[in-house]
């Protein structure tokens, strides 16, 4: 991989608070022009990570590289960042507000005009320029917090559950959003608990758990390496085969049919042939991948 | 920098296009206005004049007290009244005299009542009628021999409450007999007022160099500039800690503190709230300078406007660096404050500390002024935490040398650096910590990391 294909180099970093390490010597890359999905439960350590990246905080040890740059406070006006826990001035307008945020990304005043009323309009605000936060639906905040994130156009995008609290209509809107962002080369960090979001927008992934990375790699890639043991079947008797061990480590009952995880070695073949064995009448049984939910799930757990 | 002044905007804007700045900038000039103004005004407006009937039997007094109360000779003599006892009256008292003597003029209307000795047992029947009729609205009954021990004047007016024409009236008439008397005793009015001419108590204060300085109006301006920088400290401090909880309650701070340094932003956010402070004073001491004016056009007294100490440049100067080393002082405390607590409310009990030692540095300044030279003057107008209150109390009551107020002025300088170090060391940690106010170890650990 070369310097100009990837925005992000983060390496060997580790931060602290008092007795509690937070984030314990991760690293990772997140390459231009690709969706990086950074997952994890809550208290895994995400929320440090990211302010690390931003710069609100330094490491404790490790380095950060942005654009094949040590993070310093220049690169901050090319990173947009929406924090999960975010607002706005209460009884402050719109606008006033998105000009501040703008100045203070150094967007010159006349540029952050224009793109404030494009992206109002954009985003059906526009009547609601001269408004005051407290006037607003929280939806419609959303929207703003959004639009305050993307005025000075930045290289990297870090989003932090962009989509908690907006309606489906609104979240298919943002996607749309977005998929204009990627296909101008730009780089999106994305990190949520949405697991299907996930798997709908990631290229990459970056799995953390209890300040350690557990799990990294392309969607594809992840996805094959656990793609071999689980089963999705439906079938009349031989139930008791279900129960050996050797064979089934577990089995998750759905609606009509069930999903099998097998166990350690057994293979797809061997049940199959037991279960015709034993009488069952099979109407499915198929090999899939599993999905970023039942990743996050094993990983996490496990 | 260029964001650093974007903060500076922000925070100035958000100040100043405020409704309570705007009422508060506004409103206390335009008070103070109303204060000065209004009186005059209303004092002005005549009554209509009242018909006095004068009963005079032995026909000595009733001549006598008319001329007094002739318009020339009520203002003529109100003048001459506000020259002899103008130290000790102060502008109110003097715009009082001058407003009834000018109300005075032609506000009496004589009824010719001749004296009938036939009918006088019905005289007092008579004149009560007369008022009930509305031919006359008062009446003067002069006792015959004004000697005699129990000489009583009878005044009866359908308008007993209004106090300036009774006041007016009664100097009148005891003028009037005092006249008669003394010129019953062969004594001319020239001869008497030499006679019981006043002392002359020259009371001045004397500075350090050895000028003279009027005492009169410097206490009260002295306790004026006090109570306004005490004002202002108090309500620009708290200004600084409503912006910072806002900015840590509703999560705005991770923003910012991904677009900025922290130190930037706090900065920004004090000098930002600062301006706005000096904004507010330059416009509450431009009214004054207006005022003044007024005033000494008005009133054609420049009497009343020297009385006011004199308030040079330097002093106005002054009396702006040291309201900022003052705001400087408190608005790092409270923004300190605003950054380790989670909700405006638990602002306000932390808020309690700095306001006690602001009120202690106001309480202090009455010991300035009472005593500008002495010890503890001199130690408290250089104190940190104080002196941007008690200073410039000092320089208005009795400017001390240069060395003190340079002095002064350092150590509330290196205060401010210590105490924004401290701050912005709070700020960008605390900013970010949800959830529970810190605690003072917490706040130590805090400071002590980089």
């Amino acid at each position: 991989m070369t310097d100009s294909n990837v925005t992000l180099r983060v390496e060997k970093v580790t931060k602290r608070f008092g007795e509690f390490t937070a984030v314990d010597d991760l690293s990772f890359n997140v390459r231009a022009g690709r969706v990086f999905g950074f997952l994890g439960p809550n208290g895994a350590g995400k929320t440090t990570t990211i302010r690390m990246i931003v710069g609100i905080t330094a490491p404790d040890k490790g380095s950060i590289e942005l654009f094949g740059k040590r993070m310093s406070p220049a690169l901050q006006d090319r990173i947009g960042y929406l924090p999960e826990e975010r607002g706005l001035y209460k009884k402050l307008k719109i606008v006033d507000q998105l000009k501040y945020f703008a100045a203070l990304k150094n967007v010159p005043a006349a540029e952050a005009d224009k793109r404030i009323d494009f992206w109002l309009d954009r985003m059906n605000l526009g009547e609601w320029k001269t408004k005051k936060t407290t006037d607003l639906s929280k939806g419609m905040q959303q929207k703003v917090q959004f639009i305050s994130t993307i005025l000075h156009d930045p290289d990297l995008l870090i989003l932090d559950e962009p989509f908690s609290g907006l309606d489906p209509v609104n979240v298919e809107f943002m996607i749309d959003v977005l998929s204009e962002f990627k296909s101008q080369e730009k780089t999106i960090i994305f990190s949520t608990h949405l697991m299907e979001t996930a798997e709908r927008l990631c290229h990459d992934i970056l799995l953390i758990n209890k300040s350690r990375m557990v799990l990294s790699g392309s969607l594809r890639e992840v996805k094959e390496g656990f793609g071999k043991n689980l089963i999705a079947l439906r079938m009349t008797g031989g139930d008791d085969i279900l129960q050996d061990r050797s064979l089934v480590a577990n089995t998750i009952k759905h609606a009509d049919e069930m999903e099998v995880r097998l166990a350690g070695d057994a293979d797809p073949q061997s049940l199959l042939k037991r279960l015709i064995e034993a009488g069952a009448v099979i109407s499915k049984f198929e090999q899939i991948e599993p999905s970023l939910n039942d990743i996050f799930i094993e990983k996490v757990s496990g | 920098m260029r964001k650093f002044f974007a903060v500076v905007k922000h925070e100035y804007k958000r100040v100043v296009l405020k409704w309570s700045f705007l009422i508060g900038t506004l409103l206390l000039p335009l008070l103070a206005a109303c204060f000065a103004v209004i009186p005059a005004v209303i004092f002005s407006i005549k009554g209509d004049p009242t018909r006095i009937a004068i009963v005079d039997p032995a026909g000595r007094i009733g001549s006598r007290l008319r001329e007094n109360l002739s318009a020339e000779r009520m203002s003529e003599r109100a003048k001459k009244a506000a020259e002899e006892s103008f130290g000790n009256m102060d502008a109110s008292q003097q715009e009082r005299m001058k407003q009834s003597s000018k109300q005075f003029t032609d506000s009496f209307v004589f009824v010719d009542y001749p004296y009938d000795p036939d009918k006088a047992a019905g005289l007092r029947d008579d004149l009560s009628n007369k008022i009930l009729n509305d031919e006359i609205e008062a009446y003067l009954i002069i006792p015959p021999d004004i000697y005699a021990a129990n000489a009583v004047f009878e005044f009866r007016s359908r308008k007993a409450g209004d106090f300036i024409t009774n006041d007016s009236f009664k100097e009148a008439l005891n003028n009037a007999v005092r006249s008669q008397r003394l010129a019953d005793a062969n004594i001319s009015e020239a001869r008497l007022e030499e006679l019981s001419a006043d002392v002359e108590l020259d009371a001045k204060g004397v500075n350090e160099l050895g000028e003279e300085k009027d005492s009169g109006g410097v206490m009260a301006a002295s306790f004026i500039i006090g109570l306004m920088i005490y004002i202002t400290l108090a309500i620009y401090g708290q200004a600084i800690m409503g912006a910072v909880v806002e900015e840590k309650e509703t999560r705005i701070a991770e923003i910012l503190f991904s677009s900025a340094r922290p130190f930037e932003l706090m900065m920004g956010k004090l000098v930002g709230v600062g301006l706005a402070g000096l904004t507010q004073l330059g416009i509450w001491i431009a009214s004054a300078a207006v005022l003044v004016g007024f005033l000494a056009a008005s009133l054609d007294a420049a009497d009343i406007v020297s009385s006011i100490p004199s308030i040079t440049p330097l002093m106005i100067l002054y009396f702006l660096i040291f309201f900022l080393l003052g705001f400087f002082i408190y608005a790092s405390i409270f923004a300190l404050i605003g950054s380790m607590v989670t909700t405006m409310q638990e602002g306000g009990q932390f808020a309690f500390p700095p306001i006690m030692i602001l009120l202690v540095g106001f309480y202090f300044s009455f010991a300035v002024v009472r005593d500008p030279g002495s010890a503890l003057s001199f130690w408290v107008s250089i104190a940190p935490f104080f002196a941007p209150i008690t200073m410039p109390v000092r320089i208005l009551s009795e400017t001390p040398p240069f060395w003190q107020i340079a002095l002064a002025i350092f150590v509330n300088a290196v205060t401010i650096a210590g105490l924004v170090w401290l701050a912005s060391r709070v700020y960008r940690i605390g900013m970010l910590m949800y959830g529970k106010r810190a605690t003072l170890p917490e706040l130590w650990k805090w400071i002590r990391q980089s």
